[in-house]
């Protein structure tokens, strides 16, 4: 008997491993994806041992040195200064920080949220229970996902953490949505069927036989919209909405240097630049995985 | 081999086509060689799998080219090898001489337009290549007659219909309509019956036949189903595992298959005079990633001798009009 | 047919309402005191408690909604704290611009993207198809108020191309408003340097707006176009003798422009949400811009005006998109008249 079961997880974990190498070889086979991958994980560990690499690792908290005002791109300031003097490069890098987590957080929040309410939408399609589901689903997509959350977060006070509550609020109605498709479709199908015959209970259903099949366009969708809420929380610390100053947010930098334009260009550019790359990277990274879900036609 | 007729209009050479995926090089076509002549029709015989497909569309050079490569061969038409033509005059060459049915009425059509746009469109453009210009309304007549021809009752209906909303017979005949009513000489005729109803795949087939020889047109037939070939074709080959294995007169080869795969294979036909079904061959298709060395058939063959394994045997007479590849006939 | 537009109709008026109850819920909901917010600091309590009475914010929430909702269907929306004018008057005043702006941006996106995104798909994996997936990756990836500042850094300031911001220069007469879009006005009062000027000053925040929608919308058109450039049919029409360019232009390009212009109606929330950004930046008078003020200022009655506008105007382009789309897909058209 334990042979046996040796032999099934052994043959299990060969499986997994054959898959993954197959899944490798279909990301690498884009060059643009294995690049996105690279810049990503550069960006994260920058952001992970931002204390430890960035030259002035005190300027992403309150400081001044007018001094050092308003310098140009320079050896000892790789971006320059801003106009209270502190290093725009570990800014940056700190900055990043704000991005990646807020990110996680969102995605953290609003994915297992979203993708359960899509699961029992879809799969008591045609009850009350979807139809409350999906109409306030309808009722969050009516908007475009930034003004929501601008609006949200207006009413609240403008800090990180309702920041990253109101995108999370926006953003959860995606996934219910994608899912209940997958789900709804799935519902009729055989294993479902059988599985219910047999006596499954509801949550084996949802998350053992339907869940798996939504598993390709969730992986690909989170990976772009990591980019997505990047680029939200960009925009909400831009219009002042998001992190505040003195925190090194990315899109907050952009807004404080674009008062210096032409003049300081380093301490707007670089910090949009900074915020362009880590969306193009994962970008590039969530194309790769749609080509690695990707059913190929021989 | 020599076509029936004076004159050889397609003449495959030799012809080496494979696929690159990640497991490695799909080896499909491993020397294939086919000849038509003009006015005749040919069938080409063998299970799914075996190449026809790929046959079919390296002579319309429609095979999508990152992961097929075209390794070696000709095909020559009316002497042209036409795999060296530019892309222009491989466009002109579609255009004016070839014409296909493939298998699947429902994707051969365009969904988005109605039929009788789309046939419209292809009687003038067609015959503006050879130089002809006509009127609205002959056009529109042309149209009509083509869809009468094959053998359906309200033209002017269909013509206003959207591909969707017609079944899978009445597709199909619009297909054979379009193809007819170029100026081509070769049709390419890929399972056009495969995906039909079998009350239509008769009808449907002998509409094609008729049709065909009115216009003279020459045509090969590329299908799995025996049937089919019985009563379209009068010269046959059998093609296995991306080889031919046997070529001959329709009639010849139903009543003396040569070569064991063939034997197999009109074996495997079920009986109306109730002699039971047969087992059919044993064994599968082989993997195109690790094909058998020499014959390709040797693992499944009865007959198999140690040369099978080591050589791939050539294309031998074997009679008048009568050509195998198989040891068994000579050839070490 | 018509029977669908009803429905549709109906489910985006259900949709508006619980979108205003929500967002009603919420400005209502959230700390702050509207009442002192319009009063300002220097009003006593007294007179805030008898605002506050007026504006029945001591009443439960369903009774305030009925209120409001009372004098919604009478075409009041409240009036701004902000700008102590009606919200209505507000709205009038500043939504033609940014229709203008949105227009314009919808052009420039439509002409500049699909024609690439054929041109790319047509010529697959040409220079031209690699040059501009990598502007498209480029595109997709650059938050608009990033184009923007990009655009005005470099074509306004350093290179001195292009006009600054707003939407005429400072000194400029502007003419009488009769429909809001400056390049329209400029030409009924006889002006057109105003016409002129006005296109002038469009331009940047036009392709600020329109860079994303460019990127995205042409990369669906092109991958659109490569597959169905695969699709058996284009193969026999090819064998079956059409001329190429009637095969590109129409038998290839209708039914690859359907995922576009599917991808348009949720594209246009973006174009929305997007102008809140690159008006900001470009200074533009329009309503983004007292959305973003309302926003900042907590002026609840224009947050939720704005909101319901934005609702509404994105219900009204989803509707319009899918009648095009019946249009052009006869598979939709026939299941939706349900034969």
């Amino acid at each position: 008997m334990k042979a046996e079961r040796r032999a099934d997880l052994l043959a299990t974990l060969a499986q997994r491993r054959r898959a993954l190498a197959k899944g490798w070889y279909k990301f690498s086979r884009n060059p643009l994806s294995v690049l996105g991958l690279v810049v990503l994980t550069i960006v994260v560990l920058a952001a992970i041992l931002a204390p430890f690499i960035t030259p002035y690792p005190e300027h992403a908290r309150p400081y001044t040195n007018f001094k050092a005002a308003s310098l140009p791109p320079s050896a000892a300031h790789f971006f320059g200064t801003d106009r209270i003097g502190r290093d725009i490069f570990s800014r940056v890098i700190f900055g990043y920080r704000f991005s990646l987590m807020i990110g996680a957080v969102v995605l953290g929040l609003s994915v297992p949220l979203g993708v359960v309410l899509g699961l029992i939408a879809g799969y008591r399609n045609g009850s009350l229970i979807e139809v409350v589901i999906m109409r306030i689903t309808d009722i969050f997509l009516a908007v475009p996902p930034l003004v929501l959350a601008l609006a949200i977060t207006a009413m609240l006070t403008p800090n990180l953490t309702n920041q990253m509550m109101a995108i999370a609020m926006v953003f959860w109605p995606w996934y219910t949505r994608l899912v209940f498709a997958v789900a709804s479709s799935l519902r009729n199908e055989f294993f479902v069927r059988d599985a219910e015959l047999t006596g499954a209970s509801r949550a084996h259903i949802l998350f053992r036989e339907i869940l798996p099949n939504c598993f390709a366009p969730i992986m690909t969708k989170m990976t772009l919209d990591m980019g997505i809420v990047i680029l939200l929380g960009a925009s909400l610390s831009f219009i002042g909405l998001g992190v505040q100053p003195p925190k090194p947010g990315l899109g907050t930098m952009v807004a404080e240097g674009a008062k210096r334009l032409p003049g300081e260009w380093w301490s707007t550019i670089f910090p949009a630049l900074a915020i362009v790359i880590v969306i193009l990277a994962f970008n590039l990274v969530g194309d790769g995985i749609r080509d690695v879900f990707a059913v190929e036609e021989v | 081999m020599t076509p029936l007729t004076d004159s050889t209009l397609l003449s495959i050479d030799d012809l080496h086509v494979g696929f690159r995926v990640f497991e490695g090089f799909l080896d499909v076509l491993n020397g294939v060689s086919l000849e038509l002549g003009e006015g005749e029709r040919v069938g080409l015989v063998g299970e799914t799998g075996c190449g026809k497909t790929t046959t079919v569309k390296s002579i319309l050079r429609v095979l999508p080219t990152p992961p097929a490569r075209i390794t070696g061969g000709r095909i020559l038409y009316r002497g042209k090898d036409i795999l060296r033509l530019s892309r222009r005059a491989m466009r002109h060459l579609r255009r004016v001489e070839l014409t296909a049915i493939f298998q699947d009425p429902l994707t051969s059509l365009n969904p988005v337009f109605t039929i009788g746009t789309q046939l419209r469109d292809v009687v003038r453009d067609s015959l503006a290549g050879s130089g002809t210009k006509l009127t609205h309304r002959e056009v529109e007549a042309r149209c009509v007659k083509a869809l009468a021809e094959t053998g359906m009752a309200d033209p002017e209906r269909i013509m206003g219909s959207y591909p969707i909303q017609l079944s899978g017979g009445m597709r199909q005949r619009v297909c054979i309509a379009e193809a007819l009513s170029t100026t081509a000489q070769l049709l390419l005729a890929d399972e056009p019956t495969t995906n039909l109803d079998v009350t239509i795949q008769d009808q449907i087939l002998r509409k094609l036949d008729e049709l065909v020889d009115e216009k003279n047109v020459t045509v090969l037939i590329i299908t799995h189903s025996l049937g089919v070939v019985m009563d379209l074709t009068q010269r046959l080959y059998i093609m296995y595992a991306g080889t031919m294995v046997e070529e001959g007169k329709t009639q010849e080869v139903f009543a003396k298959p040569l070569h064991p795969y063939s034997q197999g294979l009109m074996q495997s036909v079920p009986r109306l005079t109730g002699e039971g079904v047969s087992e059919g061959i044993p064994g599968r298709i082989p993997n195109y990633l690790d094909p058998p060395s020499g014959c390709r058939f040797h693992p499944r063959c009865e007959h198999a001798m140690p040369v099978c394994e080591e050589h791939k045997p050539p294309m031998l007479e074997a009679g008048i009009d009568r050509r195998v590849a198989c040891f068994l006939y000579g050839g070490e | 047919m018509l029977k669908y537009i009803g429905l549709r109709l109906a489910q985006s008026i259900f949709v508006l309402f619980g979108l205003s109850i929500l967002i009603f819920f919420i400005a209502r909901v959230m700390p702050g005191d509207p009442a002192r917010q319009a009063l300002g600091l220097l009003a006593t309590q007294e007179q805030v408690e008898r605002v506050r009475e007026q504006m029945h914010l001591n009443d439960p929430f369903p009774v305030q909604y009925y209120y409001w909702l009372r004098s919604l269907l009478h075409g009041d929306l409240g009036i701004s704290s902000y700008t102590h004018r009606a919200v209505t008057t507000d709205l009038a005043q500043y939504i033609p611009a940014t229709l203008e702006l949105i227009l314009f941006a919808t052009l420039i996106s439509l002409i500049v993207g699909q024609v690439t995104g054929v041109l790319a798909g047509y010529f697959r994996n040409s220079w031209f198809d690699g040059a501009s997936r990598l502007v498209s990756y480029l595109g997709i990836a650059t938050p608009s108020f990033v184009v923007a500042i990009l655009l005005l850094f470099i074509f306004s300031q350093l290179l001195k191309m292009a006009p600054g911001v707003g939407r005429i220069p400072i000194m400029m007469q502007p003419p009488p408003v009769r429909t809001g879009f400056m390049t329209i006005d400029g030409l009924l009062a006889g002006r057109p340097d105003v016409t002129l000027t006005a296109l002038k000053h469009l331009i940047l925040p036009a392709i600020s707006l329109a860079v994303i929608h460019i990127a995205q919308e042409g990369r669906i058109t092109r991958t659109s176009i490569v597959e169905n450039m695969q699709k058996d049919y284009i193969t026999v029409h090819q064998v079956h003798g059409i001329k190429t360019r009637r095969l590109v232009f129409k038998y290839l390009l209708k039914p690859s422009i359907i995922p576009t212009v599917t991808v348009m109606g949720l594209d246009f929330s973006f174009l929305m949400s997007n102008a809140f950004l690159v008006e900001i930046v470009y200074m533009w008078p329009g309503f983004s811009r007292y959305a973003v003020t309302a926003m900042l200022n907590k002026d609840l009655n224009a947050i939720v005006a704005v909101v319901l506008v934005i609702g509404l105007t994105f219900a009204l382009v989803n509707l319009l998109v899918d009648i095009v789309i019946t249009f052009l897909d006869p598979a939709t058209r026939i299941r939706r008249k349900g034969g």
